[in-house]
């Protein structure tokens, strides 16, 4: 159990460093190959450690490393229990999937190697995070996983937008972990111990005051939000996908961004005790919810598209968690890192067959050039869109029927998330059908061709994951629910309705549903509309959120920042430092003359040391 | 007589390695990559001697053999396990020059096999005799090692000079021993010891004299103020792929020699050594630090901060004892540090040159971010910022020194530290912020390079995260 636990983790670290170290003499496809084997292990380890569980009969366990801070009583220990082993294969899963696509679409890219120590180093990371047993170590993992998708952002990096938006991703995330390091400390002044178990059963017993308890749980929410793209952090995600589009399948839609939804569901049992910090959690997942979604419609980069997207179902597993439904949320975590995956790989897919085209009012037509891609994306378009039996149905359906279930105000955030999926349903047909329907609008030279099956066998995969995915926790059969319940046995969890009101709620989700997809088939089903009112700018813009931080907080922290160079520093500090280095370093030049280089005035200082040591012992005891 | 042949295991192996190398060489002209392979297979075996070693007798398990000759025991098997795979990181890194002077590269890879045997002997003396010799075994190959390059620009004066000078301090240390066996009737380090614990020394000039030159010697080969005048010049002058292991196995030798012949025969003299070792550290620190911050070169500074950086490892010696592991702790990870920037300095400047202007590394972090970044991690980790393992190594030595009642000196290293960030933090914003030349060339880093400065990078990362492992082994590398 140990060795293998710790190879789970061990096997992408060793191909990372084995790749970082010697990735261009492997060179291509070697080096994927290397990388697309070590999480695929990771993946089967996975598999076999996780069947006690699936069975149902399997205890937590952890492996311990070593002491790691004594002095904060933390541990480098890792656990197993069913929470963690879903997220493990969720992350293990899809990252093969990914990571052998890859291999197609980094084709002849000068740096495949680099990509790929950079992509086992993400999964390691992500490992880490999903595997830690006490917040230090999730913290670790945490920040690792922010480092390496900054390198995978800013992948390119000679091109200034991608290097830029990797720096943007970077930044918003530190604005996030500074609420997540101080939930930390607050979380250690409290309990005095970062381990999960020390931690949780403490809250149980109740030594969490409830304004403790909502403080903490809301400085986490912070971390989580910029770690999921949340609002207001939400706008680091939208420009992270000038990375590869293999990254922002793997990082932005199936496995970092959900970081954070795995952080409120591991901490369940401080949320549970700060209920208007759940709430809040509730609240955010629901207004980014939508108001991802409305500026996904405008959209005309087919990356985009998906990037708001994410952002929206983001918001849909917040509000889950938020309504203490974890394993709601969970379940949609999951199902959303198939379909979400497979619609990247997919649009990774066009672009790719496109020779970098990514706007969508270029392309169209191309169901019949690319018949893979398209039967693919079809089946994920129809997942998050709600159709039943396909995966996002159900997870989204339990999410809105707990919430519903909830009551009062809560029915509001219902309602919230019904139009979401009307709106969502929306935005996806009509980037179906600007994309694959209609007459090609493609510019002079492109030849759209089918990628190559390298690329197209993981689509597949995926495909029939969100065909099935969903199955695994249905009302009539809540496989996952139980498979989750010990981890959440000390945490009191939501249920969905049952009975009648089931029934009602599934079918006016999907009614929202099939509205959605009609009206989006009937504005684009013979033309392209133009869309260039205000309204439509607003939305495509992002409402111009981006600007007003850029003039807000960019703007007023550069103010800030300015007056702190230029006055303060330069007047206060630099005053007093660089006195003391302009001191030290004219007593530099002063002492300079004294290493002439002559052999005989060296030889002399080493005597007269010896003298002066000879001076000091004799003179502690007579000859 | 204890002669066990397993004793002298890395010894064996090491010389194994250099006679096959030499004679195949002979006999056949093989190319450099059977060197290499010659070069690995010595330092490979002896790291594994030595680790057997270790596990055998670390802690309280040491042993004498050969008539008192060698001890084995935690703290010569920890040196071993140190000083072989330092040097042969120090060999990686400089391949460049192995490659380059032709056919005298053998040699190279012979003297530097030798140099690491010579260096691990230094900390498995338990005889002063043995000591010498090993000492001037590591020495003599150093010598020839700094002017390898013959007519590189300074290479041959920097070899004169460093042999000139270390045979005076040569000279002064036998002098030394001559004065230590006069005063107890021996040479060997545990018969001096029991000599002296169990007689009263009415007028113990002799021996105290004795103390006085030994510590010139060992002083000079730690470049310790005031005996680290020759280093800036030979640092700076032998070629690139030298000066990193010459650095790095110096000062693992010298303060492994420092130490056992401290704490072992002097022991119950601590009294009148430790407020020497004392001034010599708060020298060596202050004069270091003001040095460094006024050069230009980088090997030159690297040189004055490798004072200060022994100055700092004095620190934790004048706790006699109970500050051997703390010293390991501090030469071990510094070992790592200097030998990677060494090894990007001979990316940089050349492995055949010695001189390294700090002007080269303009603008390095746009040519080579990973060598930029890898130096720059260096720079922090010698500052001792936080998060590296040159920010625990001065955590180390200070509370040894604190323990130690020598509050004055920790006050003067912490001033000398933040006064250390000034050098330290000044190549970064040479290698950050200023613009490149425009003829900078593209460094190119070959892959005993790149693997080098990898490991050194490591090594400096995971210590500075996770420290306890080393610590607790470091409590065991104890002399007998």
């Amino acid at each position: 159990m140990d060795l293998s636990l710790s190879l789970i983790i061990f096997l992408p670290m060793g191909g990372m460093l084995l790749l970082f170290g010697f990735g261009k003499r492997i060179g291509e496809p070697g080096a994927g190959i290397v990388a697309t084997l070590a999480v695929v292990g990771s993946f089967l380890i996975a598999v076999v450690l996780a069947f006690d569980f699936i069975n149902g009969d399997g205890p937590a366990e952890t492996v311990r490393w070593f002491e790691w801070l004594p002095a904060f009583g933390v541990e480098a220990e890792l656990r197993w229990d069913q929470l963690s082993a879903l997220m493990t294969l969720v992350v293990t899963g899809v990252g093969s999937l990914i990571h052998l696509y890859s291999i197609g679409y980094m084709r002849g890219d000068p740096g495949f190697g680099r990509f790929f120590s950079y992509l086992n180093l993400f999964i390691t990371s992500m490992l880490i995070l999903v595997l830690a047993n006490n917040f230090a170590l999730l913290f670790v993992g945490w920040e690792l996983v922010g480092l390496s998708s900054y390198l995978l952002i800013s992948f390119w990096f000679e091109r200034p937008i991608a290097a830029a938006a990797g720096k943007k991703a970077f930044i918003v995330n530190r604005v996030g972990d500074v609420g997540f390091i101080l939930a930390l400390m607050l979380i250690f002044s409290v309990f005095g111990s970062l381990g999960f178990d020390t931690v949780f059963e403490g809250a149980h017993r109740g030594e969490l005051t409830v304004t403790m308890a909502t403080a903490i749980a809301l400085l986490l929410l912070v971390g989580a939000a910029g770690k999921s793209a949340q609002l207001p952090l939400y706008v680091w995600l939208p420009d992270a996908m000038e990375g590869p589009t293999p990254v922002s399948a793997l990082i932005h839609a199936a496995t970092m961004v959900t970081a954070g939804v795995y952080m409120v569901a591991r901490t369940g049992a401080i949320f549970e005790l700060a209920p208007i910090a759940a709430a809040t959690v509730a609240v955010v997942g629901g207004a980014t919810a939508l108001f991802a979604a409305t500026i996904a419609i405008a959209q005309r980069d087919i990356k985009r598209v998906l990037a708001y997207s994410t952002i929206s179902q983001l918001g849909y597993m917040f509000m889950g968690v938020g309504a203490a439904a974890y394993t709601a949320g969970v379940f949609h975590l999951m199902t959303h890192a198939f379909f979400k995956a497979l619609l990247f790989l997919g649009a990774g897919s066009v672009i790719h067959g496109m020779s970098g085209e990514q706007d969508m009012h270029k392309m169209g037509g191309l169901a019949r050039k690319m018949p893979v891609t398209f039967a693919t994306m079809a089946i994920a378009w129809l997942a998050i869109s709600g159709i039943p039996p396909f995966a996002g149905f159900w997870s989204k359906d339990e999410i809105l029927g707990v919430v519903f279930e909830r009551g009062g105000l809560w029915q509001v955030l219902w309602g919230v998330g019904l139009v979401t999926a009307l709106l969502t349903a929306f935005y996806m047909t009509r980037m179906m059908w600007l994309t694959f329907f209609g007459e090609p609008r493609w510019d002079d030279g492109v030849e759209p061709h089918e990628s190559p099956r390298l690329m197209t066998v993981p689509l597949v995969v995926l495909a029939g994951l969100s065909v099935v995915g969903g199955l695994v926790n249905t009302p009539f059969k809540a496989t996952l629910e139980h498979f989750l319940d010990p981890v959440f046995e000390a945490v009191h969890l939501a249920h969905a309705p049952d009975g009648s009101l089931a029934w009602i709620l599934a079918a006016v989700s999907v009614a929202a549903g099939i509205i959605g997809i009609g009206a989006a088939i009937l504005r684009y089903r013979s033309r392209v509309p133009v869309e260039d009112g205000l309204g439509w700018r607003l939305l495509g813009n992002g409402y111009y959120i981006d600007d007003v931080y850029a003039g807000v907080f960019a703007g007023g922290g550069k103010l800030g920042a300015d007056w702190l160079a230029f006055r303060f520093d330069v007047r206060g500090i630099d005053g007093a430092v660089e006195g003391i280095g302009s001191l030290t370093r004219k007593a530099g030049g002063w002492l300079r003359p004294l290493q002439t280089g002559f052999v005989r005035s060296y030889g002399l200082a080493i005597i007269a040391g010896a003298v002066g040591l000879l001076a000091w012992f004799l003179s502690r005891g007579g000859i | 007589m204890n002669l066990d042949f397993l004793a002298i295991a890395p010894t064996v192996i090491i010389v194994t390695a250099v006679v096959l190398l030499l004679m195949v060489d002979v006999t056949f002209q093989m190319t450099h990559r059977w060197w290499g392979i010659a070069a690995a297979l010595g330092f490979v075996g002896a790291t594994t001697a030595s680790v057997w070693q270790w596990i055998e007798h670390r802690g309280d398990d040491g042993e004498l053999f050969f008539s008192d000759m060698l001890a084995v025991d935690g703290f010569s098997s920890f040196a071993g396990m140190l000083v072989f795979p330092i040097a042969g990181l120090g060999l990686m890194a400089g391949w460049q020059l192995v490659r380059g002077v032709g056919r005298r590269g053998a040699e190279f890879v012979a003297l530097s096999l030798i140099a690491a045997s010579g260096a691990h002997l230094m900390a498995a003396s338990a005889n002063l005799i043995m000591l010498f010799i090993a000492l001037e075994v590591f020495s003599i190959s150093l010598y020839v090692l700094a002017g390898f390059t013959r007519k590189g620009e300074g290479a041959d004066e920097a070899a004169l000079k460093y042999f000139l000078l270390g045979s005076l301090a040569s000279a002064v240390f036998l002098y030394g021993i001559a004065l230590i066996f006069a005063a107890t009737g021996t040479t060997s380090m545990y018969g001096a010891k029991a000599f002296l614990d169990s007689t009263l020394i009415l007028r113990p000039g002799i021996l105290l004299a004795g103390i006085a030159l030994l510590l010139v010697g060992l002083g000079f080969k730690v470049s310790a103020a005031p005996f680290h005048v020759w280093a800036p010049d030979v640092y700076q002058g032998s070629p690139g792929g030298v000066t990193g292991f010459l650095a790095a196995g110096a000062k693992i030798a010298g303060f492994a020699a420092m130490a056992r012949v401290l704490v072992v025969p002097l022991g119950s003299y601590i009294d009148d050594w430790a407020p020497a070792i004392a001034v010599m550290a708060a020298s060596s620190v202050i004069i270091g630090t003001l040095f460094a911050i006024a050069q230009t070169d980088l090997k030159r500074m690297l040189a004055y901060s490798s004072v200060a950086h022994a100055g700092f490892i004095m620190t934790a010696l004048v706790a006699g004892p109970a500050g051997i592991g703390d010293m390991w702790f501090y030469v071990s990870t510094y070992a790592f540090q200097v030998v990677g920037a060494f090894a990007i300095a001979a990316v940089v400047s050349g492995a055949l040159t010695g001189r390294s202007p700090l002007s080269d590394y303009a603008g390095l972090s746009g040519r080579s971010p990973l060598l930029a970044a890898a130096m720059g991690l260096f720079m922090l980790s010698m500052a001792g910022i936080p998060l590296t393992s040159g920010f625990i190594g001065k955590a180390a030595v200070f509370r040894a020194a604190i323990d130690a009642d020598y509050l004055w000196l920790v006050i003067l290293g912490l001033v000398a530290a933040v006064g250390g960030l000034f050098f330290y933090l000044r190549l970064i914003v040479v290698m950050y912020m200023q613009p490149e030349a425009e003829d900078a060339a593209h460094p190119q880093v070959r892959l005993g390079t790149r693997f080098a400065v990898g490991v050194a990078a490591v090594v400096t990362i995971v210590v500075g995260f996770v420290p306890w492992p080393l610590l607790d082994w470091v409590k065991d590398a104890i002399p007998l």
